[in-house]
């Protein structure tokens, strides 16, 4: 596998999810995006268990765009997870949801989130911020070296 | 009052117990005048009686000084009793008796004089006449002494009286003064007593009411949270009416006729001004919710940073403003923000058919208080309308005329009553508004919990 999952899209909401996907694919910024539609799916996948216990940790995808009202484990859970365990804690997350509540996104900052993005109604402007979200993730980032945080490596940086 | 009462009254009553004492006195001292004229006139007689037996000068110098004295007597005796009238007529009697006496006396001490021892025997032998004369005296002293002593002992009797009635009235006086004392004790341990029972329930009363503020709070704070949460959850299908209605014109507007373009534009609108009800509703509801973080703000300098962040509402257009140099106040920066946002929107939405637009931001003092005002020169209003302004979902003009969601003004009114400041309008139709507010004192208000209840128009928005 060349170079894997691009986008991780963590929402419930399959409309957004489809919404979402048409933008990232309409400015052809992911080519490979996984959805996970709740917060134990995007676990397993992240921490290649169960149904994706094939995968390995020396190729993350390049962003996880997170929904944070989520069925059994939620976003904020999610983020924790990752920021807690070496192999993950480098994948840049962008929390993508509804709320703009001050405690959320103070939570989500304290955890470490990348970057926090409300969904607009207007779609306009939904449309925008889905395209700054992939350009900037996708093309002017600069994403982690692929195995770099790999169990074995990770204590070496 | 009583005391001073009590206090002439046994006065008044001392007075009249010394008058009857002096009273109880003067008959003493007439009947011990009567007395005195007995024995006066006895020892006139017993002069009278040795001289006549020895004729030796002694008896008469005690004759001589008996008559004297009698004669004293009877001239004192008028004044003493001049009280009484029926002893006046008695002295009267009186008089005539011991003058005759006197002279029966007077001429046996001449017939001894003149004739001797023998004569003067026989006149003191047959003296039976002075006897008579003698007793009819001692009656009409005895007669005259029994008067005085009714007199005394009524005069006494007066006398015990007036001194009991003093008693009494000194007795009683007192007695009513503590009687009334005691009443008046009495009437202010009852009134003290009311008055911490008024207290203890005003306690009760006021902690009543704190512990219904505190639930009434909760319940606004519930509401408020409710009205949040589902306006948030509004967005999310919100978001997809709007995203597929934009897509399906996207991606199959060649295919569509124009009619079937027009409708899904305006699927596409209606979720659009939805939306933004619902985050217009969503900052309403936040500003119940949130915290007052207060810093002291030069509002100049933010009037500056709204009027240039508005600047895509107004491009194209040339609005002449009119920003002076305002209050520095205390008070949360993002809400103050947003209601000079709000006002400023306004006022270059409602000057949008003007050629020459004015809007002025300014502030002077109006009975000691600060007033911030921002005026334009637009449409204006009707002040018969006037209360409906800061109402929620409240327009004063058609949707056709001026787009808008009838909540921004509620937004500024519940920003500025949560710092404890006052927003006013002034209009004339046509002639543009005038928006004044007080900035009040946040640091006064800062106990106070969220700001009144929804308005029924957002309840049943929240609701349905």
């Amino acid at each position: 596998m060349p170079h894997g999952v691009e986008i991780l899209l963590v929402d419930d909401s399959p409309e957004d999810v489809e919404l979402t996907m048409r933008e990232l694919r309409r400015h052809k910024l992911a080519n490979d995006i996984q959805v996970a539609e709740d917060g134990a799916e995007a676990l397993d996948f992240l921490f290649c268990r169960g149904p994706h216990k094939d995968r390995t940790f020396s190729h993350p995808p390049k962003l996880v765009l997170l929904d944070l009202k989520l069925p059994k484990v939620d976003g904020l859970e999610v983020l924790k997870a990752i920021r807690a365990d070496e192999r993950t804690k480098a994948i840049p997350v962008v929390i993508l949801t509804s709320s703009k509540e001050q405690k959320d996104l103070i939570k989500g900052y304290n955890l470490g989130v990348s970057a926090y993005v409300q969904k607009p109604v207007d779609f306009m402007q939904f449309s925008e911020a889905i395209q700054q979200i992939g350009m900037f993730w996708m093309l002017t980032n600069q994403a982690p070296p692929a195995g770099a945080f790999v169990a074995s490596n990770a204590k070496g940086v | 009052m009583i005391l001073l009462g009590i206090g002439v009254l046994s006065y008044w009553g001392t007075v009249r117990d010394e008058e009857d004492r002096a009273w109880v006195t003067h008959t003493l001292l007439v009947v011990e005048k009567l007395q005195t004229v007995r024995i006066d006139i006895t020892q006139a007689e017993t002069g009278q009686r040795g001289y006549m037996l020895t004729g030796q000068d002694r008896y008469l110098e005690l004759y001589g000084a008996g008559v004297n004295q009698v004669r004293q007597d009877m001239k004192d005796l008028p004044d003493l009793i001049s009280d009484n009238p029926r002893e006046r007529e008695a002295t009267q009697l009186l008089d005539p008796l011991i003058a005759a006496r006197l002279a029966e006396l007077s001429d046996g001490i001449e017939v001894r004089k003149r004739s001797g021892l023998l004569a003067g025997v026989e006149a003191v032998a047959k003296g039976n006449i002075g006897e008579r004369s003698m007793q009819q005296i001692a009656a009409q002293i005895g007669k005259m002494r029994r008067t005085e002593a009714q007199l005394l002992s009524r005069r006494l009797e007066t006398a015990v009286a007036s001194t009991r009635k003093i008693k009494v009235a000194i007795v009683c006086g007192n007695g009513l003064g503590i009687l009334i004392l005691s009443l008046a004790g009495l009437v202010i341990h009852r009134e003290t007593g009311r008055l911490n029972r008024a207290k203890e329930e005003l306690k009760q009363v006021n902690e009543r009411l704190e512990r219904r503020t505190g639930e009434l709070s909760e319940t606004n704070i519930e509401l408020e949270s409710f009205a949040y949460s589902v306006a948030h959850d509004l967005r999310a299908p919100l978001r997809h009416i709007a995203g597929y209605s934009n897509v399906a014109l996207r991606d199959y507007g060649p295919k569509l006729d124009a009619e079937a373009r027009r409708y899904l534009e305006k699927i596409a609108d209606g979720a659009e001004k939805l939306g933004h009800l619902v985050d217009d509703l969503l900052s309403l509801s936040k500003v119940g919710l949130q915290e007052l973080s207060l810093q002291h703000i030069q509002l100049d300098l933010l009037v500056h940073k709204v009027v240039s962040n508005l600047a895509p509402e107004y491009s194209g257009r040339e609005i002449d403003w009119r920003i002076g140099k305002l209050f520095s106040v205390e008070c949360d920066p993002g809400l103050m923000k947003q209601v000079f946002v709000n006002l400023l929107s306004n006022a270059v939405k409602y000057t949008g058919k003007r050629e020459h637009a004015v809007i002025e931001v300014g502030d002077r003092m109006q009975d000691e208080e600060r007033v911030i005002f921002v005026r334009d020169n637009g449409v204006g209003f009707e002040m018969q309308y006037a209360g409906k302004l800061f109402g929620v979902f409240q327009r004063l003009h058609k949707a056709r005329d001026f787009e808008g969601t009838g909540v921004g003004l509620a937004i500024v009114q519940r920003i500025i009553r949560k710092h404890g400041g006052r927003i006013w309008a002034e209009a004339e139709l046509d002639q543009g508004a005038t928006f004044f507010f007080t900035p009040g004192s946040p640091e006064k208000n800062r106990s106070k919990q969220p700001e009144v209840p929804m308005k029924n128009g957002v309840t049943h928005a929240a609701r349905s």
